[in-house]
C-alpha cells in the first residue's frame, strides 16, 4: 500500500524525458524511477530533491503525502 | 589480480608441493621417517639429516603466509574499488557450483567412524557458496540507494535467522540431548555453526537477488 501519492510520470513526460534519461540525471537505475512513479519506493531526501530539480517542479507537487 | 601475481603463486606452490614430495621421500627413505610419521616432540633432538623436511616445512608455512597476505589484499582492494565504481562486482554465476562442495561435509560421518575427525563437517559451510549464482546474476549491476537499501535489508534478514538458528541450536545443544555424550554434542554444534554460515551466505544473495527481482518483474519498461 503506497504511503504516498507520486505525480512523477507527469512531470516526467512533461519535461520529455523517458525514464532511462531521468535515472541517468539523477544517478539511479530505470527500476528506481519506475518503482517511484508507482509509489512503491520511498526515496532519500538527496533523491527527492534532486528529481525535483531535473524534472523543474517543487519537491511537494511531486510526492504528495497525506 | 593480476595475471603475473597469480603465475608467482602457483609456481610458488607448484616449487614447495616439490620441495615437501622431496623432502618426504628423503625422509622415509634415508631418514627413519623422521617429521613425517607421528612422532614425540617432546624428546626432539635435532639432527641435520632432518634439515631436508624442516626447510620445506618452513618453505610451506612461508608460502601460505603469503598466500594468505595477497589474497586478501586482493579481496580489499577489489572491495575498495567496488565502493569507488558503484557498481556490484562481477561474478560468474557459474561459481554457485562450488555450493557442491558442501557435500563433503558428510565425509565427516565417515571420518568420525575411522579415526575420529570432525574436521570436514567444516565443508557444510560451502553450501554457502550457491549464493553465488544469485550474486552472478546481479553481477556489474549500478548500486544505487535503492540497491544498497535492499542489500542491507537482506543481510539484515540473513543474519537474523543465522542468529536465531545459532541460538536455538545452542540452547538445545546446552539441554544434553545427546545423552550427554560431548563428541556428538560437539558434532551437532559443528553442523549448525557451519550451516548457519552457510545460510547467511546464501540468503543475503538470495534474498537480495528476489528484493530486486522480484520489483523488476512487476514493473512494466518505457
Amino acid at each position: 500500500m503506497p504511503e504516498f501519492t507520486c505525480r512523477l510520470k507527469q512531470f516526467r513526460q512533461a519535461k520529455n524525458l523517458t525514464q532511462e534519461q531521468l535515472a541517468a540525471l539523477v544517478g539511479v537505475r530505470r527500476e528506481t524511477i519506475m518503482r517511484l512513479e508507482k509509489a512503491q519506493y520511498n526515496p532519500s531526501l538527496k533523491l527527492a530533491v534532486d528529481i525535483a530539480r531535473a524534472v523543474e517542479a517543487p519537491i511537494e507537487e511531486i510526492f504528495l503525502f497525506p | 589480480m593480476k595475471r603475473s601475481t597469480i603465475k608467482w603463486l602457483v609456481a610458488g606452490g607448484v616449487v614447495c608441493a616439490a620441495a615437501l614430495a622431496l623432502s618426504i621421500w628423503y625422509a622415509v627413505a634415508y631418514n627413519d621417517s623422521r617429521l613425517v610419521a607421528p612422532m614425540d616432540f617432546s624428546t626432539y633432538v635435532f639432527r641435520p639429516q632432518d634439515l631436508p623436511m624442516l626447510c620445506s616445512g618452513g618453505l610451506l608455512v612461508v608460502y601460505v603466509l603469503a598466500l594468505f597476505v595477497t589474497v586478501f589484499r586482493w579481496a580489499f582492494r577489489a572491495k575498495a574499488e567496488r565502493h569507488a565504481t558503484s557498481y556490484t562486482r562481477t561474478v560468474s554465476p557459474w561459481l554457485g557450483l562450488l555450493g557442491f562442495l558442501g557435500f563433503l561435509g558428510f565425509l565427516g560421518f565417515w571420518s568420525y567412524g575411522v579415526n575420529g575427525s570432525v574436521a570436514p563437517f567444516i565443508f557444510f559451510a560451502f553450501f554457502g557458496f550457491f549464493g553465488f549464482f544469485y550474486e552472478g546474476r546481479l553481477s556489474h549491476t549500478f548500486m544505487d540507494e535503492r540497491y544498497k537499501e535492499n542489500a542491507a535489508r537482506a543481510q539484515l534478514q540473513a543474519l537474523r535467522v543465522s542468529f536465531a538458528l545459532e541460538v536455538i541450536a545452542l540452547v538445545v545443544l546446552g539441554q544434553r540431548r545427546f545423552g550427554g555424550n560431548l563428541d556428538y554434542t560437539l558434532i551437532a554444534m559443528m553442523i549448525v555453526l557451519s550451516l548457519s554460515v552457510a545460510l547467511a551466505l546464501f540468503l543475503s544473495e538470495y534474498l537480495l537477488y528476489r528484493y530486486d527481482h522480484d520489483e523488476q518483474m512487476e514493473e512494466g519498461g518505457e
